[in-house]
């Protein structure tokens, strides 16, 4: 991995700002292009441009409301549920646009695990719920679903407390146990990318330090984009980081650079914990 | 450090306070209270809705007790009583209920100087008591009103008997004879017993002939005569195959009809032998009634019972009620055909209703755009729930039986024509119509379940890469089945006790034959049925003589009651087991 320096300076914090980020050795995994997004009359995102590169981890931070689960929702088109939402720009996948004709929305998701911010078990078994997306995917056969549950619990650092307890209902399980649920279930199909929104915001210190290990062993195989309000986990577990702030996305970097030496003012108040 | 005192605080605190107001009364302020107002509290409120819960309760609790105490002592065996009245008449009967009433003027006149004088004194109001003196086939009458100030004297002589019959309803009287195999013999009830049971027996096997083998009989000679017209309507009259099928359809006629002839001796030896085996019965006046042991279907010495022997008529008569068919138009015997009815039309009616509301439900909130288009449609989807339901019944008979049902005839039964097969009320168009009837609470249930699903799921599903209807059957479906099955239970209570519309489309005072039985094919849902809200209806309102049936109002109420609330609390046990089965116990 290498620093690269790009792009124009402008005086201005709120326009697009010096780019400074890492690159992995496999490329871009998402390319967004001039995005803009509006739920109806409200524009959420503005004009916003970074490469998501494969095999690192991004992390997304920024006060409360600035669209950073929007901007991660956008990732695998989730907000194409919300009524009256338009966006323009372009978000690229191996040089397709995610949002271009005749796109499969269902085998673009089944590319993507995702965590959300509050935890989302399904009313079935913690079997099931593991498994569920390789069922919907077809799989049936019995070993290679045992195997992904093992697999996946461990992962999310959840084995020892669920391995007794698997066909019961997911529902009865406390709510770090569900959010750690979620993750098992978001990495069960292999998928290419994970997008995770604050993941652990329910998790206790030493659930979270289990779940930021997963995020830095699952690097390198997997590109993940981690939406965060902790600093100290986004330069603990992130290669490259984005500021975002009313909308846009005021300063993409390397986590080092952005934490100890961002380019925009805005940035460094942020981090440094002077407004939030 | 300073001490004070235990007294000193609250003293001088109270002081403190009461100069405080003291000053702001005299500035001219709104006085502070140091109690809240009362109507700030709420305890007002909390009263009203003490009162208003209390009085709602009393009402149910009041009218569920009403119906349960007249249903549980109905069939409890009364004595009967002889009254002799001041005129000289004597008659026999069992007290039923009674009160004060006001005595008319033309009958104070006829009474003596005393008797006058002590309803005067009570406000011209006396007391009364409505006999059963049954024997109507004697009198014409079953009941009688007697005004306390008629009776001489009333007794319980112990050789009274109440018997039940077969048809012309409670004889109340002594025994004047008994005739044992054409034999003349002296009372013994050991005998008498045993002698009623044996004829009982012989009873029922001679309607089993007449009613199960003559009658499977005859179903397969109308079989075989359809089968004929079916092969002519087809083939023309004059062709070969219809001449031949008639030819064949004849032989097997006559197969049926000599089998036909041989129960049919068999059925005439059983009477015969019946016919020796009779009981003569005396009223009170001193008539006689001879009539076939086999007749009578209980029969006991009402004054003369022990706790158990009443135990024992009280359970037997239950158990006839809910085993037996209906004799004496309804106000006697059991409503079995009732109960059968009842439980196979809401069952059938669930299985339609189902289907039908969940999917409507699931296509309104889960994939039509959301709209006016979907409002109107869901406004009037409520709004049908406020049609009378006499009206669901005109559009079934109008629609399903008539319109469907005359199709379906014309397609698949011309042979029966112009008898009706399915273009008549049936259960099928009864259960139908109060799908339709009942359809708005599943859908109106369905789509509050589904609403209540957290998005959170949804999306979580989605992201999973499942597709929309993977989502809603994998997820949401089993998430809202708690909430489905509420919908389904309360339409099924609403069914089960409607009776407006079925009036018009299946339901009959009295089915020959069940919806299901014996007979190939087995379910016939063409057929009219019999249902416990009917019954209700016809036996208090509709009968020949209501104060007979009025007890059974009750009974019937009473055991539809029970039904519904079975097959309720099944419904919520299967609900609370699924809800169990996901418990929500987060956090
Ligand atoms: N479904 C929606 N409809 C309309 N507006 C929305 C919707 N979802 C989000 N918004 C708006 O878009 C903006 C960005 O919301 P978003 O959820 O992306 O913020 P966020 O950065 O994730 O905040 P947080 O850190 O609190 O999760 C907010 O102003 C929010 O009100
Ligand atoms: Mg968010």
């Amino acid at each position: 991995m290498s620093d690269t320096t790009t792009l124009a300076q402008s005086p201005d914090d709120t326009a697009k700002t010096s780019y400074h980020y890492k690159t992995g050795n496999q490329g871009v995994a998402l390319d967004i292009k001039d995005f803009n997004l509006w739920y109806g009359e409200t524009q959420a995102l503005f004009d916003t441009t970074f490469p998501i590169q494969k095999g690192l981890v991004t992390a997304l931070i920024g006060p409360s409301g600035c669209g950073k689960s929007t901007l991660l929702r956008s990732l695998n088109r989730m907000n194409d549920l919300v009524d009256g939402l338009r966006i323009s720009g372009k978000i690229e996948v191996d040089g397709f646009d995610i949002y271009g004709k005749g796109v499969d929305v269902i085998a673009l998701r089944k590319r993507m695990g995702m965590v959300f911010q509050k935890p989302n078990p399904f009313a079935m078994s913690i079997y099931d719920n593991v498994t569920y997306p390789l069922r919907v995917d077809g799989v049936t056969k019995k070993s290679i679903l045992d195997d992904t549950v093992e697999r996946c619990l461990r992962s999310a650092a959840l084995w020892d407390e669920a391995k007794d307890r698997l066909h019961d209902s997911a529902l009865g399980m406390s709510g770090g146990q569900q959010q750690r649920l979620c993750i098992a279930r978001g990495i069960a199909s292999d998928p290419e990318v994970l997008l995770m929104d604050e993941p652990c915001s329910a998790l206790d210190p030493i659930a979270t330090a289990k779940i930021e290990n997963l995020i830095s062993q699952l690097a390198g195989t997997y590109t993940i984009v981690i939406v965060t309000h902790s600093m100290t986990q986004a330069a603990r577990v992130s290669h490259n980081t984005g500021f975002m702030y009313l909308g846009r996305l005021i300063e993409y970097g390397a986590t080092e650079t952005i934490f100890t030496n961002p380019k925009v003012p805005r940035t460094n108040d942020y981090v440094t914990g002077r407004f939030g | 450090m300073t001490v004070s005192t235990e007294q000193d605080i609250p003293a001088s605190g109270a002081a403190g306070l009461a100069a405080v107001a003291a000053r702001e009364a005299t500035a001219g302020r709104r006085v502070r209270r140091f109690s809240s107002d009362l109507s700030a509290v709420g305890e007002p409120a909390l009263w009203a809705f003490g009162g208003a819960l209390a009085l709602g309760i009393i009402l149910v609790a009041g009218f569920l007790a009403m119906i349960a105490w007249n249903g549980f002592t109905t069939f409890w065996p009364k004595p009967v009583e002889q009254v002799e009245l001041r005129d000289g008449t004597v008659l026999a009967g069992v007290a039923t209920r009674g009160g004060p009433y006001r005595v008319g003027e033309d009958v104070l006149q006829r009474l003596d100087d005393t008797q006058r004088a002590e309803i005067e004194d009570n406000n011209g109001i006396a007391n009364r008591t409505l006999y059963q003196t049954a024997n109507f086939d004697l009198y014409g009458d079953d009941f009688r009103w007697i005004s306390d100030f008629e009776v001489a004297q009333s007794t319980t002589p112990p050789d009274y008997w109440y018997f039940e019959r077969q048809v012309w309803g409670v004889f109340i009287g002594r025994i004047a004879g008994l005739t044992i195999d054409g034999e003349s013999r002296t009372l013994d009830r050991a005998l008498l017993a045993r002698e009623q049971s044996a004829a009982r027996d012989r009873f029922n096997q001679i309607r089993r002939l007449e009613q199960r083998d003559i009658g499977r009989i005859n179903f397969q000679i109308e079989r075989e005569r359809l089968a004929q017209r079916r092969a002519v309507l087809r083939h023309g009259e004059d062709s070969p195959e219809a001449q031949a099928a008639v030819a064949e359809g004849q032989a097997r006629i006559a197969e049926w009809q000599d089998e036909f002839r041989v129960l049919q001796a068999q059925v005439n030896e059983l009477r015969e032998l019946d016919r020796r085996y009779r009981i003569q019965m005396q009223e009170v006046g001193g008539r006689e009634v001879d009539v076939e042991l086999s007749q009578i279907v209980r029969l006991f010495p009402a004054n003369d019972l022990g706790i158990f022997d009443k135990i024992g008529i009280y359970l037997s008569r239950w158990w006839e009620f809910v085993s037996a068919e209906p004799r004496e138009a309804n106000t006697q015997g059991g409503v079995l055909p009732a109960i059968f009815g009842t439980v196979a039309m809401t069952l059938l009616m669930v299985v339609f209703v189902a289907p039908f509301g969940v999917i409507t439900a699931l296509y309104l909130r889960e994939y039509a755009k959301q709209g006016r288009v979907t409002s109107l449609v869901r406004i009037s989807v409520n709004n049908l729930a406020g049609v009378p339901s006499i009206v669901y019944g005109v559009f079934g008979l109008g629609f399903f039986a008539y319109t469907m049902g005359g199709t379906i005839d014309q397609l698949f039964y011309p042979e029966n024509l112009p008898n009706p097969t399915f273009g008549k009320g049936g259960i099928l168009w009864a259960s139908l119509t109060l799908a339709l009837l009942t359809v708005p609470v599943v859908i109106v249930a369905t789509e509050e379940a589904l609403a209540a699903v957290p998005r959170s799921m949804r999306e979580g599903s989605l992201a999973c890469g499942a597709s929309k209807w993977q989502t809603i059957r994998y997820v949401v479906l089993p998430k809202a089945l708690p909430g489905i099955m509420t919908g389904l239970i309360l339409a099924m209570a609403r069914g089960a006790g409607e009776v407006a519309p079925l009036m018009l489309v299946g339901v009959v005072k009295l089915a020959p034959a069940l919806p299901i039985d014996g007979f190939y094919p087995f379910i016939h849902l063409d057929r009219s049925f019999m249902h416990l809200g009917f019954h209700i209806f016809d036996v208090g309102f509709q009968s020949r003589n209501s104060e007979a049936g009025k007890p059974m109002v009750f009974v019937t109420t009473l055991l539809l009651l029970a039904l519904i609330v079975t097959m309720n609390a099944t419904a919520i046990t299967i609900r609370n087991r699924l809800k169990r089965k996901y418990a929500d116990g987060q956090f």
